[in-house]
This record gives C-alpha cells, structure tokens and sequence, in this order.
C-alpha cells in the first residue's frame, strides 16, 4: 500500500517539483476524505498538481473557474423541461460524476454559489427539485484562494472556512525546482509522462483502512487537551472547533497511513496540526498581526505530549 | 528550586540563632521570623535577580507593531455588539470598517502579550545590561557610603554611636536591657547620619530608576524589621502613611499579580503585628494595641476554660510600665536590675496565643530536625521499590510492556545526567543528546523511541528481538552516561546500581 501512494507521489512530483511535503499533505487529505483549500498566489502550479494528482489516481477531474456570475445550479445541475417527452430532465452540473473538482479563486465566486459548493463537500449529495443525487466516491474539493488582487472578491465566511480539513499553500519552487521545471517544459508537457498508477478501488480501500488506524485515547486525550487550550489561550477568540479536533485525528491517522504505520502518534498529530488547525484559529482584534503560527506553537510547546504523559503515568492505555 | 530551599535553609537558621543567642528577646524574634518566611522567595528574587523593566527601545518591530495596532486602531477594549447594549456605546467607525457591531468596552483590555513580554524579560533579566548613568551614580554612592560606614574607623564610630543612641530611645520607650558599644567619648553621630542618609537616599532613588517592586518589598521588611525590633516611636499616622505609600509602590505597574498578592497579604500582617504586638509604635495606638491584645487573651482564656483573676477593663500593660519608668525618678531608668524586672514583665504581658504560637512553631521545629536526616532514606526506599518494579517489567512476558519499562529507564538515566528534551516528543530527544555520546547512539535511540510508541498506541505486540535491542540499549546509555557523568551523578548511578540488583 505504501509503494503504491509512493509511486503516485513520485507521479505527481514529474510534473511539481520540489513540493513533496505539500503533496503529502495533500494525498493525506484525500485519504482523510477532506477537501483542501490551497492558498497561493497565481501560477505556482495549483491547477497542474490537481491535474496530475487525478491522472496519477484514476480519478476523474473537473474544473470549475469561479466568478462572480457562476450560479449554485452550474455546480449542482439543474432541471429543464423536455418538449418531446413533456417531462423535466436532469441536467447534472460539475460536482456530479466528479471524483476531484478544482475549485479556482473560490473566494470569486457569489456567496450562494459558495455555500452550495461547501455543502455538497459536507453532505457529499445534491438536492436539486427535491431529488437528491448522491456524488461520487471517492469525492475531493480542492478549492484554491488567491492572496493577492482581492477586489471584487467574497472571502469565505470563518464558518465555511471550518470545513475544510486543511489549508495548505504551495509557494514558490526553489532554484533547482524552477531550473527543472523550465527545462522539463520547454519541449514537452509533463502531465502527458503521468501514468495512472493506482485504481480508484485501491484509494477507496485506503480510505477504508485509513479509518481503522488505530486511535489510542491518549492521543485523543491529547487532541482534546490541544483544543481546548486553543479556546483558553488568551490571544485566542475562537479556538479549535469540535469540528476542527474530529478533524485533526482523521488527518492524524491520515498521516500515519502514508508513513506505512496502523496507529497514530503524538508525532502525527504534532506535524498537521498547523495544517488542520491555521485556518480555525481566530485571534482577538489586537493581536491578529501575532500570527496564529505562533500561537500553535506555543500550544505545542505548553501542551504536555502523549509521550510524556505516558512517562508520568506508566502503563495506562486502553 | 534549589534557589528557594537555599531561601527555606536561611530563615531556619535565622531563627534558630536568633532564638539561641538572644535568649531574652526570643520570642520577638521567632515571631519576626515567622512574619518574614513568607518573604524569604521575594528577598531572594530581590538579593539575586537584576529585573530591568522592558525598555521601549528593546522591542522588536514585530511587538511594537503589535503595540502601534492596540493604540491607534484601539482606543479601548471593543466587543461584539450584543442586544441590550447602549446605542452610544457602538464605535462606528470600527463598525463600519469591520463589517460588524463593536461596542466599545468600559475598561481598557489587557494585551495578553503583554503580560507574556514581562515574563520573558525578567527570565532574560539576568543578562548583563549596560546601565544608564544616573543608575549606575547612585549604585555608586551607594556602596561609597555604605563602604566608608563598615571601613573607616572614624565613621564606624560615629555609627555606632549613633546606634546606641537609637538603642537609648528605644530602651526609653521599651524597657530593655542593653548594653552599650564602646565608643570614645564626645563622638559625633553626624558622620554616620550623613552617610546612612546617603545610602538611604541612593537607594531610593535607584529603586525609583530601576522601577523595582522587590526593592519597596525589600525597604517595607526592612522599615518593619526596624520598627519592630527596637520600637522606635513613629506617630500612627505617619507610620501609616509610610507604609501605604509602599504598598502603593508595590501595587503600581503590570505583571507579577500573584507574588504581589501574596506580599500584600504579608504586608497587612506585618501592619497589624506591628500595630498590635510591637511595641511602641505611638501612644494612641500602642493603648489600642494593649487593649485589643488583652481582649484576646481574655478570649483565649474564656476558651480555654480558665478563670480571669483581673477584673475587666483593670488591664495591668506594658504601657503603663512604659510610662511609669519616663516619668519615675532618673535612678530606675540607669538601674539595670530594674529593667530586667520590667522585661521580665513584658514578656508576662505578651499574650498566651503568641506562647501557644512560639510552643507550636517550637514543635515543627522539632519535628524538622527529627525528620529531615531520615527523609534521604525514605525518599529512596520508594525509589528502590520503584527500581525493582521495574525491573520487574523488564522480563514481562508481555514484550510491549517490557519495551516501555526499559524505555521508561532509559530516560530516567537520561534525566537525571541532565539531558533532558521537556516537552519534545521521544522520538525528537534524539536531536537534544550530548555529543559525547558514541557513534550512532542517537539513531539506535531514535529507533528504540519508535519502538517505544508502537508499544504505546498500537494494538499488535512486538517482536521478542525488540526487548533485546531495547535492553542492549539501556546497557549502552548507562556505560556511556556513566563515562560522562561527574562525580555527584556517578555516586548517584552507583546507587541506583546498587538499588537495582
């Protein structure tokens, strides 16, 4: 199992390179079955990496370029009256039969579309005329947000932003990245090199085991402690969500699943809490400028680990 | 830690010198140091820690932007707008700007990186800062004039005469019995009263630089100290006044509430000790102070069952002899026998409770010296049980019960040779060992820590060859800390050895 995400990381990195740990995070999501917000500003590569990710994965993909005139019913499908036949027929929109939808500048998109979209991604099921048309399996949102040029835009209310299982951001390559890249494109299209190396069966089986890792409740312990010492921090005005910690072990088991282990560590849990949690935290007004980074930190520097309180407390885990 | 039993160890033995050596004024002193024990951490913090105030300049761009933030876009503590709240209290034009109600707050919020700025500077505040000029003029007049007072024989003179003189003033209002320095005739006191008000002066004015809180605690101890132990007469209101303004001192500025709760607390004790116990403080209150110290006897009495043989409000008190020797005849206030009567007197006059008091801190006292030599050998006896508990664990039949045992061991070792990761997770104290250690040590003890954590929080058992490399591994870790261990932590592991077989 991990040879095969091995090989569809090494897919995906022909054609993104240099971004193993973002792709990681990403592969994870998808085992999490999470939807992703990529933050970024344009052309490093979001669309591609969507791409060469579904290729990879067998997946079929779908693209949705939002603007301010994208409608809830291009998303969902909608009904139309049928002459011939004197009957509505069902036109699907772009959420069905996809298993990736790309979502790009989301935050352009009319608040109904958004929220259209967000609960498509929660119920995993559209409801147009009172006909409820369920979504593919496996089924991931990666919605991207650019930083720059927000005018005109809607940024995604903090609410909506809860439902995403991780915010993660590319950034731009490195040297050698980029000396790479131009070099690889300059003839050819690397997408075209990404073989389909896992079936759809395999990643929905991973899914599956994805869900039976094990979950000591001192981890738990400690995803809950984590949280509620977001919601006590004193820089914090709204911590980590209920929400935000069923997340953060299901990202956590993610993890552990892709580094090829059946339980989850204080470790797991530690390296995607920034990812799970960034977007969740919100700061009181006199402090915003502080960086929700360092309060995380901070959370992982005072929280006591599992580890530790394993060492205080001996033996003690059912 | 160490710090503060070091603090614990000197009150001890203040007392116990005070008490053994100055026989006749005992129980004044237990009750002194008694009052001051809860001081003892703050004198420390005050005898060895330099606090510098976070200064403007020291801020990093990223804090005073923080600042710049909370000031200007701020003027006050803003909330969401909630049903019931006053129209005129909305800030428009931060409603307006953010989209939502703000209210403004009554009261101002605290920056809670504020308070986190303070913690860190005096953590950091130990760092050797170059000082301003006024500071570092009146740190030295300071030591100038404190250093003549103990070094030219002149000045010490002229102190001590000027000590027996306040020893005389004492004695006229307290009835003790003293002996003199030897000082030459005709010394002058001037000297000495001009130095000390130097130092006095210095130290306040350092203390006004420096911003230090621990300074007043230190000058309110001090004062008190003084006050109590020679019981000068200071009128009520300017004792008071003295005192409020140094609490106010105390109370001024952020950060630190706890301790200065605490001290506050300590200070209204040593007020009211002062006011109702010591001596000679004024008139007016030293009657109040008679009279309320004689109620509670009478209270102590009733409790206990006992007859009162003095009739009600007929109190016999220390201020009446006070009185008495000033205004008696010139021979009894010389006559030494005379005043030993009269001391003896006053300690009738002292209340049973303080007995009960000095009889119970007495015990503990007892109980300290009888404890303290066997408390090493009950403190190991539970590590020795300990120890062979897990030992025990080491040969389990269940292999993951045995690899965290060992693994629990091998970061005992660890610990208590000084490495030690806090809160890292296990798996990253690999990063934190010393080099010292030998050649792949961190790698092996990396795999022994992942080991470690798929005995913990998975639900398969591990393979028998894990125990083996686990316990190869605490072999290993205690040659290797052993070799660089000093001679203090080599007798502790040659003990623990012998514990263990």
């Amino acid at each position: 199992m991990q040879t095969q995400l091995e090989s569809v990381l090494r897919e995906v990195e022909k054609v993104i390179v240099g971004k193993r740990a973002v792709i990681e995070k990403i592969l994870m999501a998808l085992l999490a079955e999470g939807h992703v917000l990529l933050e970024d500003v344009p052309g490093v590569g979001k669309t591609t990496l969507a791409v060469a990710l579904s290729r990879a994965m067998d997946l079929r993909f779908q693209r949705v370029q939002f603007t301010p005139d994208v409608l809830p019913s291009d998303l969902t499908g909608f009904s139309m009256y049928d002459k011939r036949s004197g009957d509505f027929l069902y036109r699907s929109g772009a959420l069905i039969r996809a298993n990736l939808l790309l979502g790009d500048e989301i935050n352009r998109a009319p608040s109904k579309t958004q929220s259209a979209l967000l609960e498509a991604m929660e119920e995993r099921q559209v409801t147009v005329d009172g006909e409820t048309h369920p979504l593919e399996n496996p089924f991931m949102v990666i919605a991207t947000e650019n930083n720059v040029g927000t005018a005109g835009t809607q940024s995604l209310p903090f609410a909506e932003l809860d439902r995403f299982l991780v915010r993660l951001s590319l950034g731009y390559p490195d040297y050698e990245a980029q000396m790479t890249m131009l070099r690889d494109r300059r003839t050819e299209n690397p997408l075209d090199s990404v073989a389909c190396v896992m079936a759809r069966d395999e990643l929905i089986a991973m899914q599956r085991e994805t869900r039976n890792v094990t979950v000591r409740d001192a981890i738990l312990d400690y995803i809950t402690r984590l949280s509620m010492a977001s919601r006590e921090h004193k820089a914090v005005q709204v911590g980590i969500s209920p929400r935000g910690a069923l997340f953060l072990s299901r990202m956590s088991a993610a993890r552990a699943c892709l580094e090829g282990r059946d339980y989850v560590t204080g470790g797991d849990v530690q390296a995607v809490l920034k990812d799970v949690c960034a977007h969740r935290v919100l700061l009181k007004e006199n402090v915003r400028e502080a960086g929700v980074e360092q309060v995380l930190d901070e959370l992982v520097k005072t929280t006591d680990n599992p580890d530790r309180r394993h060492l205080f407390q001996g033996m003690k885990n059912a | 830690m160490r710090k503060r039993w070091i603090g614990y160890a000197v009150w001890l033995l203040l007392t116990a010198c005070l008490y053994f050596f100055e026989n006749n004024t005992g129980t004044r002193a237990i009750l002194l140091c008694a009052l001051l024990f809860p001081l003892v951490p703050s004198l420390r913090m005050a005898l060895f820690t330099a606090d510098e105030p976070p200064r403007e300049e020291k801020r990093t761009p990223r804090t005073a932007r923080r600042f710049r933030l909370l000031e200007e876009e701020e003027p006050g503590d803003v909330r969401p707008y909630q049903p019931g709240d006053p129209v005129r209290r909305i800030h428009w034009k931060l409603s307006a700007r953010r989209d939502e109600l703000l209210v403004r707050g009554t009261e101002r919020e605290q920056n809670p990186f504020e308070a986190e700025q303070t913690v860190t500077a005096e953590a950091s505040g130990r760092r050797k800062t170059p000082r301003s000029l006024p500071v570092r003029l009146c740190a030295g007049i300071l030591a100038c004039s404190v250093g003549s007072l103990i070094l030219i024989p002149e000045a010490r003179n002229s102190a001590m005469a000027l000590c027996n003189g306040i020893f005389r003033a004492s004695e006229a209002v307290n009835a003790y019995a003293y002996d003199p320095f030897p000082v030459p005739e005709g010394q002058s006191v001037l000297l000495a009263a001009a130095l000390l008000a130097a130092a006095l002066t210095a130290l306040i004015a350092l203390m006004i630089l420096l911003r230090s809180k621990k300074m007043a605690m230190g000058l309110t101890g001090a004062l008190t100290l003084f006050q109590v132990y020679f019981g000068l007469p200071f009128p009520a209101w300017a004792n008071l006044s003295v005192y409020g303004l140094l609490a106010l001192w105390m109370i001024r500025g952020p950060g630190g509430e706890k301790s200065l709760r605490r001290f506050i607390a300590a200070i209204l004790l040593v007020t009211l000790f002062t006011a109702l116990l010591a001596p000679g403080t004024d008139a007016g209150t030293e009657a109040a102070s008679e009279t309320v110290r004689d109620r509670l006897n009478r209270l102590a009495q009733r409790i206990a069952g006992e007859v009162s043989e003095q009739p009600e409000g007929e109190t016999e008190t220390r201020h009446v002899h006070t009185r008495s020797l000033q205004t008696g005849n010139g021979e009894a206030r010389t006559d030494r026998e005379y005043r030993l009567v009269m001391l003896e007197e006053e300690q009738i006059s002292i209340p049973r409770f303080v007995n009960w008091l000095r009889t119970a801190f007495l015990f503990l006292l007892m109980v300290a010296v009888t404890v303290l030599p066997f408390a090493p050998f009950l403190l190991l006896n539970a590590r020795k049980r300990k120890a062979r508990e897990a030992r025990r664990a080491f040969a389990s039949e269940q292999v993951n019960e045995a690899v965290c045992a060992i693994f629990r061991q091998i970061l005992t070792w660890l610990r208590e040779t000084g490495v030690d990761g806090g809160n890292l997770l296990y798996r990253e104290w690999a990063d934190t060992l010393p080099e010292d250690m030998p050649e792949g040590y961190a790698a092996r003890f990396g795999e022994c820590a992942m080991d470690f954590e798929e005995a913990v929080y998975s639900d398969h058992d591990l393979p028998e060859e894990k125990r083996q490399l686990a316990l190869a591994l605490l072999k290993e870790t205690e040659t290797a800390r052993f070799r660089t261990a000093d001679w203090r932590q080599r007798l502790r592991i040659r003990y623990w050895v012998c514990l263990c077989e």
